[in-house]
């Protein structure tokens, strides 16, 4: 976790874009979300994997969202529930459920296709916090917070030791 | 100095190999480990439907064709965890790959084999889903611990009977009473004998004197008149006397014969008591033949009792939670759409003993409305070592309503060897031969059973015995059985039938043991018999002559009415007439 935090924080202090970084947060944030073992989770899986987004961030954004899932799973429920059962998705569902495609995805239960959702109405939300936070902790953080008499003193333990040898 | 910035391409290709070897590794670890994840499954699964523990020994899979081959299954029993509701050797099932990618699992054929019921397990399974109290126990009843197998005692009858001797005497008493006193006042009022006498003296005068003339005519006729004015009122009195006294002597003869009685019908109590003290003996039959009942009966309803249950819960899908959260499947099928889950076809062998019964099923699914057709069962077997010839059929469907079913049965020359009935030290019985015919039928409506059946138990042998001479008694009749016809009646919720079993066994034992009991307590109820018949001859032989006095009265008041009448009847008129008459003719002859 350790080593994991401080790959986090070398990104952040690095050149890497800032939006790569928000986009590791919210494909994190999805798979965190929703229930690990679908379909929908292996195309993120092969995004993050593809593409030029910062692991660690994914990692630690699906380890955080998945502790923060579990509480949230009523809510994930209820708006599943609420979609499926809904009078002008039948004919959706019932296609969907004929075919051996969407079977496979399981959007036809209740907290995967929540989750979902909400997931993905989140995501733009959580891009551009993602974003304005690292372009902020790059601009106005980064200075200030290394000449915290803190930060220099953590800079003395194992910690700092990790950061430094991931640097280089 | 041109400074030149290398743009990276978007794409990371290495991460699209680490993401290939993370499939592979996945598929893998599936492929290598797809028989325990099966095997944990299914266990989960058929836990959850089972509402307890559910243990396999192995899965294995093949691919082509698809097909799965489970081997030692144990389901435990809810009721009684110590033991397996349903044990199975092997169950072997072809699924269609075209309806699984459609996330259908039909399997063509399904063959499980080596089926017992009530098998004991190694260790006590977990319990899910506890079942109601009702179903723990009660199945059929208590238990044998409801008889009392004590010999009881003179005294302890004494204690409940309320003799009736005593009580008839002091009622006959007070009743002799009250009719004396109202004789009594009655009597003051009858006419006596003197005055009888005279009346017949005045009547003698009246009719025998000489009419001379037409005056004295008139005198007699009015003489007359008032003669049968007293006549009238006397008879009056004697009429309202008679319907006294014979009231009394009616009721004291009632209570006479109430008292001579009273002893017989006290020894006949106390007698019914002591029987009756074998309490819940009309539970005998379910008592000494339920559980062994309850074992063929788990055979005869297995469909119900093992399947039913377990498709109704797989119908339920808030009862099959998914592992993470409270989620819910949702399932967009049209009314014909194919089942979600179906067997088309499967035959199952049911080990009974020696023996091995194949029921061949079809259709086995949850949703039998959109199937459109029933789940089928049916089971022949003929001449094996248990039994000449067994024949099983039934259906059953899964409605909104619940369950409709039907069943009927028929098995001939059951042959029952060490059969245990009952293995309690106080009372063991154990029949060591018999023949069993059974049939009956069965109807499930709305998940409420309803039906009834019939077990003829032929050439029976029973060893029995006990510890005490009551128990002993009981013994010995089930010794002397030697046929016995039982009706049991199956009724109730799906979960929780309710069967009562009956036959003349309760009777036979009553009589015997209360045989026993009057025989045990013979000297006791000797001395009794003579105390109460003492008690009821001192009264009949006080107040006989009472009864007789008041007889005689009766008998007297009548006589002295008679004569009253006969006097009452008297033709005056006609009589002095014709002496005036007679007078006058003699008189004018003359002249």
């Amino acid at each position: 976790m350790l080593t994991l935090l401080a790959r986090l924080l070398r990104a952040l202090n690095s050149e890497s874009g800032a939006w790569a970084l928000a986009i590791a947060f919210v494909l994190g944030m999805i798979m965190g979300f929703t229930p690990l073992w679908r379909v929908h989770n292996l195309v993120i899986l092969l995004v993050a994997l593809l593409f030029r987004v910062n692991l660690s961030g994914f990692i630690l954004s699906f380890v955080i969202c998945s502790a923060f899932a579990f509480l949230l799973d009523p809510l994930f429920h209820s708006v599943g529930f609420a979609v499926l059962s809904a009078e002008g998705w039948q004919p959706v569902g019932q296609a969907m459920y004929d075919s051996a495609f969407w079977r496979v995805v399981q959007f036809h239960h209740t907290i995967t296709l929540g989750s979902l959702i909400i997931s993905l109405a989140f995501a733009p939300v959580l891009a551009v916090i993602s974003y304005w936070l690292v372009s902020q902790y790059r601009r106005r953080i980064q200075a200030w917070f290394n000449r915290l008499r803190i930060v220099q003193a953590l800079k003395a333990n194992r910690f700092w030791a990790i950061y430094s040898n991931l640097r280089g | 100095m041109e400074q030149h910035t290398v743009r990276k391409s978007a794409f990371r290709w290495p991460g699209l190999f680490a993401f290939v070897v993370i499939i592979a590794l996945i598929a893998a670890f599936s492929w290598l480990l797809l028989d325990t994840i099966l095997k944990w499954s299914l266990e989960r699964t058929l836990g959850t439907m089972n509402g307890a523990e559910v243990n396999i020994e192995k899965v294995e899979h093949q691919w082509m064709p698809l097909t799965i081959d489970i081997t030692g299954v144990q389901m435990t029993d809810p009721r009684q965890p110590n033991f397996n509701r349903v044990a199975v050797e092997k169950i072997n099932g072809a699924l269609n790959w075209e309806q699984l990618l459609l996330g259908r699992f039909h399997f063509e054929e399904v063959v499980s084999t080596g089926i017992r019921v009530q098998t004991p397990r190694e260790s006590a399974g977990d319990v899910y889903q506890l079942p109601s109290k009702e179903q723990v126990g009660g199945w059929l009843g208590e238990g044998m611990e409801t008889i009392n197998l004590s010999m009881p005692s003179v005294d302890e009858v004494m204690g409940r009977v309320d003799l009736q001797t005593p009580t008839a005497i002091a009622e006959a008493k007070a009743s002799y009473t009250e009719q004396k006193a109202r004789i009594e006042a009655v009597l003051s009022k009858l006419p006596t004998k003197e005055q009888l006498e005279s009346y017949q003296t005045q009547l003698q005068e009246i009719t025998e004197g000489d009419v001379e003339t037409p005056a004295q005519l008139k005198a007699k006729q009015e003489a007359f008149a008032q003669l049968k004015e007293k006549f009238s009122a006397d008879r009056e009195a004697l009429k309202e006397f008679k319907e006294v006294a014979g009231d009394a002597v009616a009721e004291l003869k009632t209570q006479m014969q109430r008292v001579k009685q009273a002893p017989q019908h006290d020894l006949d109590r106390v007698g019914e008591l002591m029987q009756l003290n074998s309490d819940g003996l009309t539970e005998i039959t379910t008592v000494l033949f339920g559980e062994q009942a309850r074992q063929w009966a788990d055979y005869m309803l297995l469909a119900y009792e093992q399947l039913a249950p377990m498709l109704k819960r797989s119908a339920d899908e808030t009862a099959v939670q998914p592992p993470r959260g409270e989620g819910i499947w949702f399932a967009f099928t049209n009314s014909d759409a194919p089942p979600d889950f179906l067997i088309k076809k499967a035959r199952t062998e049911f080990a009974i003993g020696p023996t091995v019964l194949d029921v061949n099923w079809e259709n086995i699914t949850h949703q039998h409305e959109q199937l459109g057709q029933p789940t089928t069962f049916r089971a022949r077997g003929e001449n094996n070592d248990l039994w000449s010839s067994l024949q099983l059929n039934g259906e059953m469907a899964l409605t909104a309503a619940g369950f409709d079913a039907r069943q009927q049965w028929r098995v001939q020359g059951v042959n029952l060897a060490r059969t245990a009935l009952s293995e309690r030290s106080e009372l063991a019985a154990t029949i060591l031969s018999a023949l069993l015919d059974s049939e009956g039928n069965i109807a499930l409506r709305d998940s409420e059973f309803d039906g009834n059946a019939t077990l003829r138990l032929a050439d029976m042998v029973v060893e029995a015995s006990a510890e005490n001479q009551w128990a002993a008694v009981i013994a010995q009749a089930l010794e002397s059985l030697q046929r016995l016809d039982i009706n049991a009646d199956i009724k109730g919720a799906l979960m929780d039938p309710d069967f009562s079993l009956s036959s003349d066994l309760d009777k036979q034992l009553g009589e015997a043991l209360k045989g026993a009991a009057m025989s045990a307590a013979d000297g006791e109820l000797s001395e009794l018999k003579q105390r109460l018949t003492s008690q009821s001859d001192g009264f009949v032989g006080e107040y006989q002559s009472e009864l007789t006095e008041l007889s005689s009265l009766l008998t007297d008041a009548e006589n002295r009415e008679a004569r009253l009448q006969e006097m009452l009847e008297t033709k005056l008129q006609d009589k002095l007439e014709d002496k005036l008459k007679d007078k006058l003719k003699g008189i004018l002859g003359n002249n």
